[in-house]
């Protein structure tokens, strides 16, 4: 064959945050520990991390929460909201992933965390799995772990909202701390 | 007699294709470098030029790019110049650049092609207007969704998470039937003077016609037109934006009865909108910012909610045959940037 056929997809990765993201070393637990939470706008994230956050200080000694809300829930967060909750937080909760540019960019700011020494857990309804793994592969991160509650997320009510965060407790724990 | 390609042959390199994972499902024309030059000899821009980027996917399109994806979407080479500037008129809207093409909606591009270039290159500008049947209106629309499948990498059930998405997906290119509208080209409400050939694009949710054609009175194909768009369906947001694409017979209609374009606009503004019962019966009376959610409130039963909040959330196009009173409501994500793109060699 006289030429090759050309390849359409290119190779130019433009990906700021470079192959084989870091991945934060894990605390042992989260006493006095500070959880940032990220909020997505999307329906019911704020009152589902508020809730993880509220467990988090009830039952496994959280001092307390620091919520922000990333506006554009499409795109990874700003670097000035990473850096501003990585100054003041222990540990990071993103969430909820529940469409399919905002669970890929949930997974995406969770290894942001990752890379800036923060553990984080991103939430995703688990409707989203492949879209969430393919993001973590692009950002470095392959098989990146995060806590999956089942979809949908939001129709739940108030109630249902509490019982899901609950639910995704012990997960999130096992994201966030290395017992000894 | 030039003897007729060797069809093995060509199916190797189609199946090829296909085996590499570029294919939106329908055979490629395989691209070699010979072919992509004519592509970037028919433009002055560098083939290096980066001419859009998803950030949150870490991957870029160069005009080169453009090229090898346009050539395998079946473009005559002489159409490049089209799709680069239905390229960048889709970069100019916020969905296009942010996470349309990831979302579930699984919004479809609508690409609007205006002035002389619509007859230099063939593009329908008759009947059938959304489609199929004519290369360059088939195979530019392609061009597009090749880009994002293969520039950007975003592919279906991976990074793309369409629930359904929509019919004419990477196949809706219109040429604008200027001979017949009574209006000032579509091009002139993106802001380019009347005559310059250039491409206006947005990102659609659907289509939806409205058939209309025994009534004598414009304000009768108005208010179904404004039926049509006030559907409690698609309102998800305070505001919605919804385009019409009117047919010849609809619009000669509407213009000798005095109507411009504006009063046009400014008809379906004032009338386009629901009362608040309807919101409710629909769960979409509340706001909670600007998303509709179901509010157990009544008080605002009776009033008349509208949902179009300026023209540039109506945009009117002139399309199809003059052959039946058959218009399209066009139903647009997010909002249409208000700009055309000039095509430029």
């Amino acid at each position: 064959m006289p030429y090759p056929i050309l390849d359409p997809t290119g190779t130019t990765a433009t990906a700021t945050r470079g192959p084989q993201a870091p991945h934060a070393p894990r605390r042992r637990d989260l006493r006095g520990a500070t959880v940032g939470l990220l909020v997505n706008t999307k329906q019911n994230a704020a009152p589902f991390l508020d809730e993880v956050g509220r467990l988090l200080v009830q039952r496994h000694g959280a001092t307390g929460t620091m919520a922000r809300t990333k506006v554009n829930f499409a795109a990874p967060a700003p670097d000035d909201l990473v850096k501003e909750m990585t100054t003041a937080c222990d540990v990071i909760i993103t969430g909820i992933g529940d469409c399919g540019s905002c669970s890929a960019s949930a997974v995406a700011d969770g290894i942001a965390f990752e890379a800036a020494g923060l553990p984080a857990a991103a939430i995703c309804s688990d409707a989203f799995r492949v879209t969430a793994d393919a993001m973590a592969e692009l950002r470095g991160a392959p098989g990146y772990r995060y806590a999956t509650t089942p979809h949908p997320v939001a129709v739940l009510g108030p109630d249902q909202v509490k019982q899901r965060a609950a639910q995704v407790l012990d997960d999130v724990m096992n994201l966030l701390t290395e017992p000894e | 007699m030039t003897p007729a390609p060797d069809p093995e042959q060509a199916q190797a390199a189609i199946e090829y294709c296909y085996a590499q994972g570029w294919s939106d499902g329908l055979p490629l024309v395989p691209a070699s470098q010979p072919l992509v030059e004519k592509f970037l000899a028919t433009t002055s821009r560098n083939p290096d030029e980066v001419i859009g980027e998803i950030e949150q996917v870490g991957r870029n399109c160069t005009v080169y790019l453009a090229a090898v994806n346009a050539a395998m979407a079946g473009c005559l080479p002489e159409y490049f110049p089209v799709v680069l500037a239905a390229f960048d008129a889709l970069m100019r809207e916020r969905a296009a650049r942010g996470g349309g093409w990831q979302s579930t909606s699984g919004p479809a591009p609508m690409i609007v092609v205006n002035g002389p270039v619509r007859h230099e290159l063939g593009f329908n500008t008759a009947g059938g207007a959304f489609g199929p049947g004519f290369r360059p209106n088939a195979t530019v629309a392609r061009a597009i969704g090749l880009i994002v499948r293969n520039a950007f990498g975003i592919r279906p059930h991976v990074l793309e998470q369409a629930t359904q998405g929509l019919p004419g997906r990477w196949s809706i290119c219109l040429a604008e039937n200027e001979e017949e509208s009574p209006w000032p080209p579509f091009a002139v409400d993106g802001g380019l003077p009347s005559d310059t050939s250039a491409v206006s694009a947005t990102l659609l949710r659907t289509c939806e016609f409205v058939d209309n054609r025994h009534t004598p009175d414009p304000e009768h194909v108005l208010a179904d037109v404004a039926d049509t768009i006030s559907r409690t369906g698609s309102l998800i947001f305070r505001d919605t934006s919804a385009g019409v694409v009117f047919c010849p017979e609809h619009a000669q209609m509407l213009a000798d009865a005095g109507y411009t374009k504006a009063d046009v606009q400014a008809w379906l503004m004032e009338n386009c909108g629901r009362t608040g019962a309807d919101l409710r019966r629909a769960g979409k009376n509340g706001l909670r910012g600007i998303a509709r959610f179901a509010d157990a409130d009544t008080s605002a039963d009776d009033a008349f909610t509208r949902i179009l909040p300026s023209p540039r959330h109506v945009p009117i196009v002139v399309a199809g045959a003059r052959n039946a009173a058959i218009s399209m409501v066009v139903r647009i994500f997010g909002e249409w940037s208000g700009t055309a793109v000039e095509v430029t060699k």
